[in-house]
């Protein structure tokens, strides 16, 4: 059984269809890249799993638990964690506090949440910034701080929405590297993301939405072969950038 | 008989409805083009008020002539508030925003508390003071009749202006996104200051207004504005239609269930009935999200 | 250290100044302070912007005084209580008011104040506009009353029920609740991503606000021996305590109780100089000061106070 399943997942917004009967799954251990242009409803279904949305129809199983109608918290104590899009750090709190917020949800007490705190910190390379006001971070930090405080919470599948997206070509590549090491953890992963570049090298599988719809699913190499992800996605775009 | 009665509060409920959705309007103009909720909008209506109660003591100058007068005072003051205050915290956390136009609201009204003591004052005969309509046997006071008929004719006026006019969509292009209307080449700075100046000369009209039939204190500001507040959050944060809407609402509302309840209720009853529309609907009563 | 000084300070303070008026000022600005300290845990630590507590304060009161008239019921049990009343209501406001964000929670907060004010106000048994009595018992700890010129008593136990709220916040800054509290202010979606209940976390400070502002209420009612809605159940003291928890340095430990030396210091200085006008001048700088202060200096005195030492090094 696979870690996490999303069955005929439909979600709307008034008239919008955003998801539209997507399956998918993410087996244990994996990291899964979730793909498609602007407006394929990459972010709608990522933030179903998360439980930001209700979705109308459909069910979402981890770990064979039904999660469909879980809030955020609910997901998060289930062991999904996430990272957002636009950052959301806790600006006014440092670098430190906003991982010990992470790390009390499974600490029994305050040493033990900051134990696992400096850790986390020491594993993404954060620790040396560890004092830091959130807010005085450079975006990739800011980005890594996500990272840092989700991992914190001690999650059996980590959720990445455009980890790499603003980042330099430098930045990328330790963002990416840091993935891997997060990878070899034994942490599943699944990523949102943006530039097909990046995700290609690092996913075991990949997932292709358009229009709200699953058109896709494989290795990377069959998937970006597949001539109908050529015309919805790469197409213009990838032969325009190239 | 009891009939009577109740049409009576029905009208007087619909007439005060419409001062409110003028007081109201004002305040939703300036959170949604400058994205601050004014604390001291009671306050500066308050001061409307006693610029129209001076006007008529120092001068004789009744309430209806000195109109232009309270109006334009209260645009300066606006303009100055927005300028020397709230220009400043445009960016800052909504908590730092609150906190200053409270500070405001405490600082005028302890001011006009200082130089004009607490007590409350009336202006006496003024034009439409003691007319009234007989409508069967329902009356209608002239002054509440002149003053709905002024509020809606200054809704009407901001709304051609923000719907219809140049100025207007670059208001509300703001209103949407300042960096992209500044990026349009809109000069958000006037926008903002404009915003202000409409939004306060709304209760220097219904300050001038209401002192045909309304004594002024300096207090006065807490009950209307608060009630302004509420009515904002009814029609939905920054909605100018939808603050008109609910301050008529409001207005019935606080009269028919003073009618029913008792008049010492009558501003309890709108509370109560803001908490149970937030409740079920934490978007307000006529906002979209 | 610093502590040290400031507690030695406040034990010492009524018998360096043993005239009532000086003590009397004492006893102000503790029970300022604690409604401040109390405001701070919502307002500050958590940032939900709540302008309506002036009805735990006015449970507090009107439950340990309305206990005593009728009843004959101990004040400290009446504080008690007061206390478990306070907790009711700020479950059942906190429950209807939790899902709203910003301005329509700060709304709601001052609507509910203004409906309970309205209720007293028009309830005769309660008192109505007119107000209650505090009947006088024997001068003892143990009836909460303690006649004469003599302050101290009085400022001891509000310095002691300071103290103890004092020392909650301290505690509570570091443990569990302090970081999710400040995680919801800081961003709610985000802590929500970390497994923060915000409903749950922001009903937890805002019963341990209503306790200590319903303790604050007792006091307040065991003091003046008399209360009335003007008094204990209206915007304004709902705001006074705010506005020194922003003076002060909103979501700090110290700060709350700077703010209320500061504004209660203004407030008696401009009374005694300018006489029988000066409520409405000591309120008039309380508007400036908060003005200034949100605009240039929204940390308040502690953020002074921290740029300051950051000077010096």
């Amino acid at each position: 059984m696979a870690l996490l399943e999303v069955t005929n997942l439909t979600k709307r917004f008034g008239g919008l269809v955003a998801n539209d009967d997507v399956t998918m799954s993410v087996n244990e251990g994996e990291i899964v890249g979730l793909i498609g242009p602007n407006g394929a409803g990459k972010t709608t279904l990522f933030n179903s799993i998360a439980g930001v949305y209700n979705p109308e129809q459909g069910k979402i199983l981890f770990r064979g638990e039904d999660i469909t109608r879980y809030n955020p918290e609910q997901a998060c104590q289930a062991g999904i964690a996430r990272t957002f899009q636009i950052v959301r750090v806790f600006k006014g709190m440092t670098v430190l506090d906003n991982v010990m917020v992470g790390s009390y949800l499974r600490s029994q007490s305050d040493a033990d949440a900051r134990e696992r705190a400096l850790e986390v910190l020491k594993f993404t390379g954060l620790y040396p910034k560890k004092d830091y006001l959130a807010s005085a971070l450079t975006i990739a930090d800011k980005k890594r701080l996500e990272m840092a405080r989700a991992l914190a919470t001690r999650p059996t599948l980590l959720m990445l929405d455009e980890a790499m997206a603003g980042l330099n070509p430098t930045e990328c590549q330790a963002a990416v590297d840091c993935i891997r090491a997060i990878s070899r953890e034994g942490i599943t992963i699944l990523m949102v993301e943006h530039v097909m570049e990046v995700i290609m090298p690092i996913s075991d599988r990949i997932v292709v939405l358009n229009s709200g719809k699953k058109i896709a699913e494989g290795e990377p190499k069959a998937v970006s072969a597949d001539p109908e992800v050529i015309k919805a996605y790469l197409g213009g775009k990838y032969v325009a950038r190239s | 008989m009891t009939f009577e009665i109740l049409a009576q509060a029905v009208i007087n409920g619909l007439l005060m409805g419409f001062v409110f959705a003028l007081v109201a309007v004002g305040l939703s103009l300036i959170l949604g083009v400058a994205q601050i909720i004014n604390f001291a909008h009671g306050e500066f209506l308050m001061l409307g008020m006693y610029t129209a109660f001076w006007m008529w003591a120092l001068f004789g100058l009744d309430p209806l002539v000195s109109l232009p007068i309270s109006i334009g005072v209260l645009a300066l003051l606006g303009v100055c508030v927005y300028k020397l205050i709230t220009k400043r915290i445009l960016d800052a956390p909504r908590l730092t925003q609150i906190f200053a136009t409270f500070g405001l609201s405490i600082f005028l009204r302890s001011l006009a508390q200082f130089l004009w003591t607490p007590n409350s004052r009336m202006i006496q005969n003024s034009w439409v003071g003691d007319l009234r309509v007989a409508l069967g046997g329902v009356y209608i006071g002239a002054p509440q009749l002149v003053a709905a008929a002024g509020a809606i004719l200054a809704f009407g006026v901001i709304h051609w202006l923000v719907e219809k006019t140049e100025v207007g969509r670059a208001m509300m292009a703001t209103a949407e996104d300042r960096d992209a209307a500044a990026l349009m080449g809109i000069n958000t700075e006037q926008m903002y200051t404009l915003a202000w100046a409409v939004g306060s000369a709304c209760v220097g009209l219904a300050g001038g207004l209401l002192t045909t039939f309304y004594s002024v204190e300096p207090n006065i500001g807490l009950v209307f504005g608060t009630t302004a507040s509420v009515v904002i959050a009814l029609g939905g944060f920054g909605s100018i239609k939808g603050a008109f809407a609910a301050g008529i609402i409001v207005g019935l509302i606080q009269v028919v269930g003073g009618f029913l309840i008792g008049p010492a209720f009558k501003f309890a009853v709108v509370l109560t009935v803001y908490l149970v529309v937030v409740a079920v609907r934490p978007q307000g009563l006529l906002g979209k999200y | 250290m610093l502590p040290v000084a400031a507690a030695v300070i406040a034990l010492a303070y009524p018998k360096v100044f043993s005239l009532p008026y000086p003590q009397h000022v004492g006893v102000l600005i503790c029970m300022n302070a604690l409604m401040a300290v109390a405001w701070n845990i919502t307002g500050g630590y958590t940032g939900q912007v709540a302008l309506g507590n002036t009805v735990f304060f006015g449970i507090g009161a009107y439950t340990s005084s309305l206990l005593l008239r009728d009843f004959g019921v101990n004040p400290w049990i009446g504080m008690l209580a007061g206390t478990i009343l306070s907790m009711i209501a700020a479950v059942v406001l906190g429950y209807t008011t939790f899902r709203l964000r910003g301005y329509y929670f700060t709304i709601a907060c001052i609507a509910m104040a203004e409906i309970v004010s309205a209720i007293v106000v028009n309830t005769r048994r309660l008192g109505g506009a007119v107000g209650v009595t505090i009947p006088i018992r024997d001068a003892s700890l143990l009836n909460f009353q303690f006649h004469g010129t003599n302050k101290a008593p009085y400022y001891y136990t509000i310095l002691t029920f300071l103290a103890v709220a004092l020392f909650v916040v301290y505690r509570v800054e570091r443990s569990k609740l302090g970081y999710y509290f400040r995680a919801i202010r800081e961003d709610e979606d985000g802590a929500r991503a970390l497994g923060v209940n915000p409903a749950r976390y922001k009903l937890i400070a805002f019963m341990l606000s209503a306790l200590f502002t319903s303790v604050a209420g007792t006091f307040y009612a065991q003091y003046v021996m008399f209360i009335d809605p003007a008094s204990v159940l209206a915007q304004p003291v709902s705001v006074s305590m705010c506005l020194m928890a922003v003076l002060g340095g909103l979501g700090t430990l110290w700060g709350p109780v700077l703010g209320a030396m500061a504004l209660i210091g203004i407030s008696e200085a401009t009374r005694v100089t300018l006489g029988g006008t000066g409520q409405a001048v000591d309120l008039m700088i309380y508007g400036l000061l908060v003005i200034v202060f949100a605009v240039f200096q929204p940390t308040g005195l502690m953020g002074m106070l921290g740029k300051l030492k950051a000077r010096k090094e």
